[in-house]
């Protein structure tokens, strides 16, 4: 069993607040997902649901993944994590390995992920073994509850809060911290940021090279109807602006927490004397040899390429298309209401 | 309250006498189970202090073992003068006298202000000076749940059933004018016979907002952000003992730009929190004051908290 202090972990999960401009704060993340693993697997041991020397076991590439391993290394939990080949890189692997935790690697056909493919093997492996507690981060609840802790650090730190922004994955961390604070603050704003070809907000999937964004499945936790905005960033504007981060401002973030600071200073500066919050889950090391590596970046068609200063605004969904980045007005909508509401209204014009 | 040891004429020492006050409150901003420092959930609170209601208490010592209160019906201030006693190794008795204007049993804090005022003046009378972390906790063992009086008007986290500080904010509360006031016939309250609240997950989650809010608004001195903390815990406070209208009495704060609503939260007083630097905020609050009035609310008061000189 590894031997951590609980401050240790507390410490990982507590953001570091840099200002990017004079009202944008950005909560920067050392390991995010701690947060909510740590809250899921309380709360299950509360509850009876999970007990010493049980197996977790989940499907997850990302930091969810090692958040899970550090806290069962901690605790004395087995862990199996689900992941796809095209998801996983060796260093990443030795560290899950250092941890004790097992890999299962599924064949990514369509290089978007596999989430169905990975979701079948988990339940393979629940049915062998009964005595398993799968977390579920992107439908259990506890996931977006844990954020209450996010939103309580940005409220000491800034006090009012006027707009929130950050990236949706299993939806805990934007819709958990909206939640809460919009509770308080009833006029907030709420970014999300997607990536394209990712179903979360209308769009077809498919293969995505902005990697931590984008879903091919719809996780319980994501509210739509919190949303005020879209923004759909690509991968170019995302690895210009982490290269950005680390030059002007020396945070070394990864593209998802990049994308979500190009969204965040756009708001900014688009709501003068607003206080714009936003959120950057995960750091850079792992993308020290993509990302932040010049070769590698010189290798992809099209790069370099200028990063775009403003979104394109769109006033329909279009499944499809794929600007650099793009701008949609959610309006607290569900998402029936945006695709489906969409198609009625086309249909009762025609 | 220093104790004053008087001679006769003849240079004999006639008994010692302490005297102790303490200040009541007008019910809790914040209200619910907060995290302590060690992980663990503590249920706490934030109380709105208010310095124009008082309890004072003299107790007099005596060589018998024997303690007498006066009125005989403050039994948990005299169960805390004796645990106080008890406390500084003191085994004579005396007596303990309570006066106080606070009313009874609406919110007010009247019984823990009995029992403050009867610890400091029992310490009084002995020559010590108890710090107020001691007195909380004697206050507990006595009336098994407390408050944070013993903090007078420095802004505290208290966990009122184990007596200690989850958080010092680090000051008082900003400045305030309260409209307080009560519903027409509400009954006097036993905190003590109320079930302690159940709460859901989800609102043990939102008090972590609702205390940040209280911590920033100290900080900063900002009215507003106590004012959202306050209301947003009256609301929660609804599914345990609910005030009635209370969405209606939120209404009327919004439409004053009130900074926001507070209630006892096991009790019947509610209050409109203002920010006596706002704007015309003395029209607001006289219009307030006529508009519960109207609404059925009686006993409508106005109070200045943490007035910092400023004349009503």
């Amino acid at each position: 069993m590894v031997a951590l202090d609980p401050d240790y972990f507390r410490a990982l999960e507590t953001p570091r607040m840099a200002a990017l401009a004079p009202n944008l704060i950005a909560a920067a993340f050392p390991l995010m997902k701690l947060m909510p693993a740590r809250y899921i697997l309380d709360r299950a041991v509360a509850e009876g649901a999970l007990e010493a020397g049980m197996r977790i076991v989940e499907t997850t590439s990302g930091t969810f993944g090692m958040a899970l391993a550090l806290l069962s290394a901690a605790r004395g939990y087995r862990l199996t994590l689900v992941s796809a080949s095209s998801l996983v890189d060796a260093k990443y692997q030795a560290r899950l390995d250092g941890l004790g935790a097992q890999m299962i690697v599924t064949e990514d056909q369509a290089g978007n992920g596999d989430q169905l493919e990975r979701l079948q093997r988990l339940d393979h492996i629940r049915r062998e073994d009964p005595n398993c507690f799968w977390p579920r981060q992107y439908d259990n609840s506890g996931n977006a509850l844990a954020y209450a802790r996010l939103a309580e650090q940005l409220v000491r730190t800034l006090g009012e809060i006027d707009c929130l922004v950050g990236c949706v994955g299993s939806g805990g961390s934007l819709c958990g911290t909206g939640t809460f604070l919009r509770t308080v603050f009833p006029h907030l704003i709420v970014i999300a940021v997607d990536t394209h070809r990712s179903i979360l907000f209308g769009q077809p999937a498919g293969k995505r090279l902005l990697r931590g964004l984008g879903n091919s499945i719809l996780p319980g936790n994501l509210r739509h109807d919190l949303i005020d905005e879209v923004h759909w960033v690509g991968a170019y504007p995302a690895f210009s602006e982490a290269r950005r981060l680390l030059r002007e401002h020396g945070i070394f973030q990864g593209p998802t927490s990049a994308a979500a600071a190009l969204v965040g200073r756009w708001a900014a500066s688009t709501r003068p004397g607003a206080r714009v919050a936003v959120i950057m889950p995960d750091e850079g090391h792992r993308y020290a040899e993509t990302v932040f590596d010049d070769t590698w970046l010189g290798s992809l068609p099209g790069w370099p390429c200028s990063p775009p200063s403003e979104p394109r605004e769109l006033t329909i969904i279009e499944p499809g298309s794929e600007a650099d980045w793009m701008r949609f007005k959610w309006a607290r909508r569900s998402l029936d209401q945006i695709v489906h509401g969409e198609f009625k209204n086309e249909g009762r014009s025609h | 309250m220093d104790a004053v040891t008087r001679l006769t004429p003849n240079g004999e020492s006639l008994p010692k006498i302490g005297a102790g006050a303490a200040i009541g409150h007008h019910g809790e901003l914040l209200q619910g189970v907060f995290e302590g420092p060690a992980g663990r959930l503590h249920r706490g609170l934030v109380t709105l202090p208010l310095a124009s209601s008082r309890a004072k208490a003299t107790f007099t010592c005596t060589a018998r073992r024997v303690l007498t209160v006066r009125p005989h019906d403050k039994i948990k201030a005299g169960l805390a003068a004796r645990k106080t006693l008890d406390h500084l190794g003191v085994v004579e008795g005396g007596v303990l006298n309570i006066e106080s204007n606070i009313p009874v049993g609406h919110g007010y804090g009247s019984s823990t202000a009995d029992v403050v005022a009867a610890v400091r003046a029992v310490a009084a009378a002995h020559t010590a000076r108890l710090q107020p972390s001691r007195i909380s906790r004697l206050a507990v063992a006595a009336e098994q749940a407390s408050d944070a009086i013993a903090f007078d008007e420095h802004a505290v986290l208290f966990a009122q059933r184990e007596g200690v500080v989850l958080e010092d904010f680090g000051g008082s509360l900003p400045p305030l004018l309260l409209v307080g006031f009560k519903p027409t016939g509400g009954l006097p309250i036993d905190t003590l016979h109320l079930p302690p609240a159940r709460y859901k997950s989800a609102e043990i989650q939102q008090f972590r907002v609702l205390r940040a809010l209280i911590a920033h608004a100290v900080r900063y001195q900002d009215p507003k952000n106590l004012g959202r903390a306050a209301t947003a815990s009256a609301l929660l406070n609804q599914r345990h003992l609910p005030k009635p209208h209370l969405e209606r009495v939120i209404e009327i704060a919004e439409g004053a730009g009130a900074c926001g609503v507070q209630v006892a939260h096991s009790g019947s007083l509610l209050g409109i929190i203002f920010d006596p630097a706002g704007t015309n905020f003395r029209q607001r609050a006289e219009s307030v004051a006529a508009s519960v009035q109207r609404g059925g609310f009686c006993d409508v008061e106005f109070h200045q908290i943490n007035d910092d000189g400023a004349r009503w």
